[in-house]
C-alpha cells in the first residue's frame, strides 16, 4: 500500500465531506447546538415552570367554612387560593373552573376543641395535574394546623414533643464533589457520545461508498491507479476523522454547557457542579478510538453493500436501534461491570465510561476493554476492506 | 498495446443463470489503432472494457495491456491507460481543476508535472475560465470535457473509451471525436465502444461486432463489407447479428 495515494484519496474525502452541508450539520452543528438547547431549554422551562406556579392562584369552593372559622382563615390568608362559589363543585373541578373543593364535616372546630377528632374532605382530580397540586397545597396547610393543635394538646397535657420522635434520623453525604458532579455526566454522556459518534460518521460512510456508487463515481476511482486496498483506506479514515470528531465536539460541547449552566441549577436549588478530570478525559478519548474505528467500519461495509444511498439508510437505521440499546447501559443502576461484559461491544464502553466519569479508574478493565474494542475493530475493518475487493458487492445491481 | 487471451467473463443472475457476458474473445489494438467495438446495449462492450481496466477480474482468460498482465499487474495495467465511460462520473463537490489534480496525484505524478500538464489540456479544451467552479455547477459539455482531462492527465499510452458520446449534444459529441483523432495522431492505443454506427465509420481503423458476449467478426470496415457484400455499416451489422441469432 502506498501511503501517499491514502493520504491524497484520505484528504480529498475529508474535502469533499466537509463540503457536504448534511455531513456538516450531523458532525459540527447538531453536537455543538444540541447541548447548549437541550440543557438551557430545559432549565429555562423548568424555571418558568416554577414561577408561573409559585404565581398561579388557584380557584377553590369552601363548604362548611362555618364551622372551622379559624382554619378557614389560615386558607384565607394564603394568596395562593382564591375563594370562588360553586353549585355543583363535582362539575367545576371536571370543568376545570375550580381546582378543588374543601368540605368541613358539622362541628368541626367544636370537636377539635373537644379534644376529638373531625372530618375535613379535599375534592380533586388526580388526572389533572394543577389540581392535584392544588391538593397538595391544601393538604400542606391542613398538615400546619393538625401540628399546632397536636402541640397544643401534648402541652395541655405537659407531654414533650420529643416523646413522639423517639429516632431522629440524620443523612450525611459523603460522595465527594467529583463524583457527584460527575454522576450527572456519567448517566447521559457515554450514552450521547457513543450514539453522536455513529451518526457523526454516517452520512460521510453512506456518501463515500453508496452515495459514490449511485453518483458514477466510484468507478472513476476503482480505474484510476489507487488500489482497492488505499482506497477503502482512505475512505475509512475519513469517516472515522468525522466519527471520532463529532465525539469529540459533543463531549466539549456538553462540558462547557453543564459548567456554564451551574448557575441556571442553582437558581432552581440544585447544588450540582460539574467538571471532568484530565485522566477522564484521556481514557474517553483513547476508549473511543476503537469505538469509533469499529462503528466506521460497520457503518462503511452496510453502505458499500447498498446500492444507493436510500439502500443504505435502510440497512444502517436498524443499526442505530442496536447501538442505542446497549449503549443505554450507563442508565441501568444496577449493572455493574465484569469479565463477560468487558466482551460485549458498546455496552462495555458505556459501563467504563461511566464509572471513569464518576472517577473510578479500574485500570484491568479499561485495558481490557480497550483492547478487546481494538480486536473488534480490527475484524470490522478487515471486513471493510475485503468488501472493496468483491466485485459483488462493488458492483451490485 | 491491447491483447486479449480467450477473454471470459461469467456472471451469475438469479433470474436467468449463468450468464457469459464475455466469451472467450481474442483481439488485438496496435498503437495509432482506433479499435471500435460494435454491439447492441447488453452486448459485453462495457464488461469487456472493465475487464481490461481491471476493475473486474475474468472468468477465465487473460489480457495484456501495454504489455501488463490484467491478472497479476493490474497497477501497472490502471497506469498505463485511461478509461472514459458514461459511468465514470465526476465528484460534484470539487472544482474542475480540483478534479483533475485529484487523479493525477492519484498517477504517482508530482505537483509541477500536474501543473504543466493541467496547463497543456485545459487550453486544448478551452477549459481555463471554469477551471475552479464546482463540477455541479457545469454543463454536461464542461463536464465532459473534465472527464477526458482527468482520463488523460497522465498522458497514458492506451485509452479506453466505453461510448464517450452516449447522451451528449451535437457539439460536445464533436469535441469528443476530435479528441480520438487526435489521439490517434499521438500514436495511442484506442479501444472505442459505440452503437452509433456513422461514429464507427469515421473513426474505426478495425471494427470487432461483440453480440451476447462473443466477437462475431473483426476486420478494417473494408474488409466486413467484402465478407458481407454491404456497404452500408448499419446492414453489415445487422447481417452479422441476424446471422448469430438464427445460428
Amino acid at each position: 500500500m502506498n501511503l501517499k495515494k491514502i493520504k491524497t484519496i484520505y484528504l480529498k474525502e475529508m474535502k469533499d465531506t466537509l463540503r457536504d452541508r448534511r455531513t456538516l450539520i450531523s458532525m459540527l452543528l447538531i453536537p455543538i447546538l444540541l447541548f447548549p438547547l437541550l440543557i438551557f431549554g430545559m432549565t429555562s422551562l423548568t424555571l418558568k415552570m416554577a414561577q408561573k406556579t409559585a404565581e398561579r392562584v388557584s380557584p377553590v369552593v369552601f363548604m362548611g367554612e362555618g364551622e372551622a372559622p379559624n382554619l378557614f382563615s389560615m386558607f384565607k390568608a394564603d394568596t395562593s387560593f382564591s375563594i370562588v362559589q360553586e353549585k355543583d363543585y363535582r362539575l367545576a373541578i371536571k370543568d376545570k373552573r375550580i381546582m378543588a373543593a374543601v368540605e368541613f364535616s358539622r362541628d368541626f372546630e367544636k370537636r377539635i376543641r373537644a379534644g376529638n377528632s373531625a372530618q375535613v374532605k379535599i375534592y380533586y382530580d388526580v388526572a389533572e395535574i394543577k389540581s392535584k397540586m392544588t391538593s397538595e397545597k391544601l393538604g400542606n396547610i391542613l398538615r400546619v394546623y393538625q401540628d399546632s393543635i397536636v402541640t397544643e394538646r401534648l402541652k395541655s397535657h405537659k407531654v414533650d414533643r420529643s416523646l413522639l420522635q423517639p429516632v431522629q434520623i440524620q443523612k450525611e453525604n459523603l460522595a465527594p464533589q467529583e463524583k457527584m458532579s460527575g454522576f450527572f455526566l456519567s448517566m447521559f454522556l457515554p450514552y450521547l457520545i457513543m450514539i453522536m459518534a455513529l451518526t457523526g460518521a454516517m452520512y460521510p460512510a453512506i456518501d463515500l461508498t453508496a452515495g459514490e456508487k449511485e453518483r458514477g463515481t466510484m468507478e472513476t476511482l476503482l480505474v484510476s491507479p489507487a488500489s482497492r486496498g488505499e482506497i477503502a483506506t482512505g475512505k475509512f479514515l475519513t469517516v472515522f476523522t468525522a466519527s471520532l470528531v463529532t465525539a469529540l465536539v459533543s463531549t466539549a460541547s456538553m462540558v462547557i454547557t453543564a459548567s456554564t449552566s451551574i448557575s441556571k441549577f442553582r437558581e432552581i436549588g440544585e447544588k450540582v457542579v460539574f467538571s471532568i478530570n484530565p485522566i477522564s478525559m484521556l481514557i474517553l478519548f483513547l476508549l473511543m478510538l476503537p469505538y469509533c474505528c469499529l462503528a466506521s467500519s460497520v457503518l462503511l461495509s452496510l453502505a458499500l453493500y447498498a446500492k444507493s444511498y436510500k439502500e443504505a439508510q435502510s440497512y444502517i437505521s436498524p443499526l442505530l436501534i442496536v447501538i442505542i440499546l446497549p449503549a443505554m447501559a450507563s442508565f441501568l443502576p444496577g449493572l455493574e461491570l465484569s469479565v463477560g461484559i468487558a466482551f460485549i461491544p458498546v455496552i462495555n464502553i458505556s459501563l467504563t465510561l461511566k464509572q471513569v466519569l464518576l472517577g473510578s479508574y479500574e485500570w484491568g478493565y479499561i485495558g481490557l476493554i480497550f483492547l478487546s474494542t481494538a480486536v473488534y475493530a480490527g475484524f470490522a475493518v478487515f471486513v471493510t476492506r475485503r468488501l472493496f475487493e468483491k466485485e459483488g458487492v462493488l458492483f451490485r445491481t | 498495446m491491447i491483447k486479449t487471451f480467450n477473454l471470459t467473463k461469467l456472471f451469475q443472475d438469479r433470474k436467468r443463470g449463468k450468464i457469459r457476458a464475455v466469451d472467450d474473445v481474442n483481439i488485438e489494438c496496435k498503437p495509432g489503432e482506433v479499435f471500435g467495438l460494435l454491439g447492441l446495449n447488453g452486448a459485453g462492450k462495457t464488461t469487456l472494457m472493465r475487464l481490461l481496466s481491471t476493475v473486474l477480474m475474468p472468468t477465465s482468460g487473460t489480457a495484456q495491456v501495454k504489455g501488463f498482465d490484467i491478472l497479476t499487474q493490474s497497477q501497472e495495467v490502471k497506469s498505463s491507460i485511461g478509461f472514459l465511460s458514461s459511468d465514470t462520473a465526476l465528484y460534484p463537490r470539487l472544482t474542475a481543476g480540483e478534479t483533475v489534480s485529484y487523479f493525477g496525484r492519484l498517477n504517482g505524478m508530482e505537483e509541477s508535472a500536474i501543473d504543466k500538464r493541467k496547463e497543456e489540456i485545459f487550453k486544448v479544451f478551452d477549459m481555463n475560465w471554469f477551471k475552479d467552479q464546482r463540477v455541479d455547477k457545469l454543463s454536461s459539455g464542461m463536464k465532459q470535457k473534465i472527464s477526458l482531462a482527468r482520463t488523460i492527465i497522465h498522458n497514458p499510452e492506451v485509452l479506453i473509451l466505453d461510448e464517450p458520446t452516449l447522451g451528449l449534444d451535437v457539439i460536445t459529441s464533436k469535441n469528443i471525436i476530435q479528441f480520438i483523432r487526435r489521439s490517434k495522431e499521438e500514436n495511442k492505443c484506442i479501444l472505442f465502444s459505440t452503437h452509433i454506427m456513422h461514429e464507427a465509420e469515421k473513426l474505426c481503423d478495425k471494427i470487432a461486432i461483440i453480440h451476447k458476449g462473443k466477437v462475431l467478426t473483426v476486420g478494417t470496415l473494408e474488409e466486413l463489407r467484402a465478407k458481407t457484400g454491404l456497404k452500408d455499416l448499419d446492414d453489415v451489422f445487422v447481417k452479422f447479428v441476424k446471422g448469430e441469432n438464427e445460428s
